[in-house]
């Protein structure tokens, strides 16, 4: 398995790790009441600042401890470098991503036309948002093993 | 002794591509180059190298002469276009 596969695969899972964590964290402050979540936007705004930043720390430290734990299992101390194929790669997996984000966008606003309570549509982002990063890290992995 | 590289590219990987290559055959005859060190002359890692040789990805016009550059040769003789390889 090349150093890429490996890395989206780590990616697939710190992304899991990091919003199922943070989003149980969450639902347990709605419930012990420390918050309503279904009327008070200005929470889903702090929470979703506060998660951007945790997700972007976490993320930074399980990169530094996969590329050690890499290093040591393959003595390969260099990050191979990204050519033209990674980066080509990597643009059409965003572009999958990109429309998995926004499929699920339309689906929310199609959710609040039919009388959905508004609140939906912040859960929903989180659900899209993360199902386009699988999208995109499963999309990456699928290019590097089939070709492009 | 004479080598015979029958192709480089399977039957099956042919379909993907329109585009089949010699890379193999060129790596041979430039001293049994490694694919590691046509990468590191190409300036691309060894698994693009292994993509381009199964057909797995087409190089960019660019990689495509700075390959050819590398083996000294014309272009059409590292890569050749074999039409459309959907039609019939």
């Amino acid at each position: 398995m090349s150093y890429q596969e490996k890395q989206n695969i780590v990616n697939i899972f710190s992304g899991l790790l990091v919003t199922i964590i943070y989003a149980l964290m969450v639902y347990q402050r709605h419930q012990q009441g420390q918050f309503d979540l279904t009327d008070d936007f200005q929470t889903w705004g702090r929470i979703f600042l506060v998660f951007i930043g945790i997700s972007v720390a976490v993320r930074i430290v399980i990169q530094i401890i996969f590329h050690i734990i890499n290093a040591i299992a393959t003595r390969e101390e260099d990050v191979p470098l990204e050519d033209e194929r990674d980066q080509l790669i990597k643009l059409k997996a965003t572009r999958n991503s990109y429309y998995a984000f926004t499929s699920g966008f339309v689906l929310s606003v199609l959710g609040l036309a039919l009388g959905m309570p508004v609140h939906w549509i912040f859960i929903a982002f989180v659900a899209f948002g993360l199902i386009a990063e699988i999208l995109d890290n499963g999309s990456q992995i699928y290019y590097y093993r089939k070709g492009i | 002794m004479v080598h015979k590289f029958t192709t480089t590219v399977k039957e099956s990987e042919m379909a993907k591509s329109s585009i089949q290559n010699n890379i193999r055959k060129l790596r041979f005859h430039a001293g049994e180059m490694t694919q590691q060190e046509l990468a590191d002359l190409a300036r691309v890692s060894r698994q693009t190298i292994v993509a381009i040789e199964k057909g797995n990805y087409s190089p960019s016009l660019e990689l495509a002469f700075r390959m050819a550059s590398i083996f000294k040769t014309p272009l059409e003789e590292v890569f050749i276009y074999k039409g459309d390889a959907d039609s019939s």
